[in-house]
């Protein structure tokens, strides 16, 4: 193979036009304007695929919110106000339980915001002869039992998964209020957690996936695939119409 | 070849079975403990590392660089892919996937279409061009042994960078399987890291990545046919049953009898948009940055040294091509299959209960959770242990070639005998290797980050350089000093914010640049500048290339 190296000190520079000229897109040759035109066809379809879908989705996406998000926000003014009857503090429990649900994607910060409004509720749910249970709580079955109840989870479906997270999300106090804390920061988390950018692009299903899911982790790859194999034919086919022989 | 990966599946296969003799359950603690079939695994594996590195020696300077260009597509392919397939890979995607859900989607994304832009716009050009490194090829176009120099430290930096992400999964999975310190788990990692690559140089390495890549890709495999098989999804093809899973994550999955983990909590979850929904504010990721990341990590992924200097092992540069077409599919069966792990481990880790898992290593603790078989948990960690490695040793040859190849015989000293470049990229690995020992044992907040910076660093420098001087001849020495000047100016301002940042120093628009310059994904921003800067001082100077390089770029590279 020819080297460019090594004449760099004796070859003159170049000084103006030259037939040797490389632009990409000034092609000057049959064969490289085919060059030219196969990396752009390509280059065009990989750049629509990946970042136009996502311009896409990000125009039909709005934020959309979880039914508990509509709950809490039904409930969040009496609540917050201290005049919640026990229904609305049975749905606060549900909205805040949901939040603690989602487990990992919560912080820490935020779980302890969440935590105390849950003890709180729970509190003014309980009967006064079962405040004690709160106030001793330590995860055990029977406290449990008695908590559940009170917020009126069943022991089945999503309300079992409600129980499962008591044990972990009460604290052995019995907060008669809400923190000033807690009344700022809650709604801004309960947003944060409950409201997600959702649009029929997200809302449609294939094998299973939301569709931008299985779009984005599969199917781009897929196409990335396809590409280089159809880049890889092409120029062969390509470098021996023009009679160029790859040493 | 063919040979090479019988002989390795037999070895797993031997190895696990024997290994299965020994005390079953030590494989099931989910931290801390020594984890015998892991380690027996663990062992056997790298000792059929060292022994195809042995018998495949490198003999001269050719061999250790570029292994004689002797490789086939498939096989140059596998290489590519195992030399990819890093802990980031491996263990980082699911990890990312897990905590920030749509938003680690950009990670996936990022890191195959590059491939796209490697293959269009680079492999077969760079393979014509005849050259070692990429240092080689970027102090011959621009006739400049300031940039030969300047390429060359950008490599080792590079290189470094990411080599230090990586000992960070090695010493996370030895400390798992071993139950040894974080500090030992990386000397020993590191040890034997170089211990091959300083016996076989690039030519035992491919070999090796060969052996490596259907190691990765079987241990990565079987448990997603387990777990699917046991939570009553489809187990055929576990990457298309997974639809369900992420639905069902999003919608919720109500508790089936008899449906439980390892620690007996219900295969359940309540409704979880935030896995799946894009940009989602939990994730605190915004479409700016998905995007700007992507971007990022696609130039990246074309500007990296190690992965450029793949294309100079295989023969032709048809075989380049087809290396990377081949590449790409070996990489995808793995990123179809990093999400499945995130899934399961969504479901599997979602009872508080469980107590915190680290992120890192959410992919064996999803198989550990799901029950799967001990001796299958330890070869995925064999597995993830077998991907570090094949990255770390691709990083240090590009590393050493680049000291002793673009720096000592290119710079320093033109008439040094082969016998002493050989010792100078021995030196060269040794030295860089220690180094990266080091700073990995820091520990530093920024270690696991460095991967990503990394990719940005490329991106903005090595990108532009390639790819202004493969497809533009009017490109001149000056212009590309222009465009790695404001390149790497872009790279140490958003360096600078962050790790001001760190140290509590407040910047002028300290807000601004965190979201636009942050140093994960600068490139988006960087690489433009740079190619820019290139174009318009190339146009503006007198300096021009000469001749016989546009000849060359014509006739030889382009063949017009």
């Amino acid at each position: 193979m020819t080297d460019a190296q090594g004449k760099d000190q004796q070859d003159p520079q170049s000084s103006g036009p030259s037939k040797y000229d490389v632009n990409f897109f000034r092609p000057k040759s049959p064969h490289a304007r085919a060059d030219m035109k196969l990396i752009s066809v390509m280059l065009v379809i990989w750049l629509v695929a990946v970042f136009g879908f996502q311009f896409l989705l990000l125009y039909t996406c709005k934020a959309t919110p979880e039914p508990a998000y509509k709950t809490f926000q039904k409930v969040w003014p009496s609540v917050v106000s201290g005049n919640a009857d026990a229904d609305a503090q049975k749905q606060f429990s549900r909205s805040v339980l949901s939040v603690l649900g989602k487990n990992i994607a919560v912080s820490d910060k935020d779980k302890v915001i969440l935590k105390e409004a849950l003890c709180y509720s729970v509190n003014s749910l309980l009967p006064a002869d079962k405040k004690a249970v709160l106030a001793n709580y330590n995860g055990g079955k029977a406290d449990t039992k008695i908590v559940a109840a009170s917020i009126g989870l069943a022991d089945t479906g999503f309300d079992k998964l409600m129980i499962d997270l008591l044990p972990t999300s009460l604290k052995s106090e019995n907060p008669a209020v809400l923190s000033d804390k807690s009344k700022v920061a809650l709604p801004g988390i309960m947003e944060l957690f409950l409201v997600h950018n959702r649009g029929p692009l997200t809302e449609a299903k294939f094998l299973g996936f939301p569709f931008h899911y299985w779009y984005t982790a599969q199917f781009l790859l897929i196409l990335f695939v396809l590409l280089c194999l159809t880049y890889a034919i092409l120029i062969d086919k390509i470098n021996a119409k023009y009679g160029f022989t790859e040493k | 070849m063919s040979k090479l990966i019988k002989i390795s599946v037999l070895a797993v296969i031997l190895l696990g079975l024997s290994s299965n003799v020994f005390a079953a359950g030590s494989a099931t603690e989910l931290e801390g403990k020594f984890k015998l079939f892991p380690a027996i695994l663990l062992i056997g594996i790298l000792a059929i590392f060292i022994l195809v590195g042995i018998f495949n020696r490198a003999k001269d300077t050719s061999s250790y660089w570029a292994a004689g260009r002797k490789i086939s597509p498939v096989g140059a392919g596998m290489a590519i892919a195992s030399n990819w397939m890093s802990a980031a890979s491996f263990l980082g995607m699911a990890a990312i996937l897990y905590g920030s859900g749509y938003h680690g989607l950009s990670y996936v994304v990022g890191w195959t279409g590059g491939y796209v832009l490697l293959l269009i716009l680079m492999a077969s050009q760079v393979r014509r061009y005849g050259k070692y490194t990429a240092s080689d090829f970027i102090g011959d176009r621009y006739y400049s042994k300031g940039l030969r120099t300047v390429g060359a430290t950008l490599a080792i930096c590079i290189s470094f960078c990411y080599c230090v992400g990586q000992f960070a999964g090695i010493g996370l999975m030895f400390k798992w399987i071993l139950g040894i310190d974080y500090m030992w788990a990386v000397i020993i990692g590191a040890s034997v890291v170089l211990t091959y690559t300083l016996i076989s140089g690039m030519l035992g390495v491919t070999k090796n990545m060969q052996i490596q890549y259907v190691i990765i890709i079987i241990s990565f495999m079987i448990p997603l046919f387990i777990l699917a098989q046991k939570f009553g999804y489809c187990a055929f093809i576990p990457q298309i049953s997974n639809g369900g899973v992420v639905s069902d994550i999003v919608n919720g999955l109500e508790p089936v009898k008899g449906l439980v983990n390892r620690m007996g909590q219900d295969f359940a979850i309540l409704p979880s948009p935030e896995y799946a929904m894009p940009w989602d504010p939990a994730t605190g990721m915004s479409a700016f940055q998905w995007l700007a990341l992507c971007f990022s990590l696609m130039i990246g992924t074309a500007g990296l040294p190690h992965v450029i200097q793949r294309f100079y092992v295989v023969p032709r540069a048809k075989d380049a091509r087809w290396s990377v077409v081949w590449g790409l599919f070996f990489i995808c069966l793995l990123y179809w299959s990093a999400p499945v792990y995130a899934s399961y481990a969504k479901i599997l880790s979602s009872n508080p209960e469980g107590g915190k898992l680290a992120k890192d290593a959410i992919v064996v603790y999803a198989a550990q959770l799901g029950d799967v078989w001990p001796i299958i948990v330890g070869l995925l960690a064999a597995g993830a242990v077998s991907a570090a490695f094949s990255t770390v040793s691709g990083l240090l040859v590009a590393g050493a070639s680049a000291f002793a190849h673009d720096l000592y015989f290119k710079v320093i000293n033109p008439e040094a005998s082969q016998q002493k470049q050989m010792l100078m990229a021995r030196t060269g690995t040794i030295l860089m290797a220690a180094g990266v020992a080091i700073v990995a044992l820091l520990n530093l907040a920024l270690i696991a980050q460095l991967v990503a910076l990394a990719f940005s660093l490329a991106g903005c420098t090595i990108f532009p350089l390639f790819l202004l001087g493969i497809w533009w001849s009017g490109s001149n020495r000056t212009g590309a000093w222009a465009g790695v000047i404001v390149g790497s100016g872009v790279a140490i301002l958003a360096l600078l914010y962050f790790v001001c940042g760190k140290y509590g120093v407040v910047l002028p628009a300290k807000e601004f640049m965190n979201m636009y310059v942050n140093p994960w994904y600068f490139a988006w921003i960087g690489a433009p500048l740079a190619v820019a800067a290139n174009i318009i001082v190339s146009l503006i100077t007198k300096n021009k290339t000469p001749e016989h390089i546009k000849k060359f770029l014509a006739k030889e590279v382009h063949g017009y």
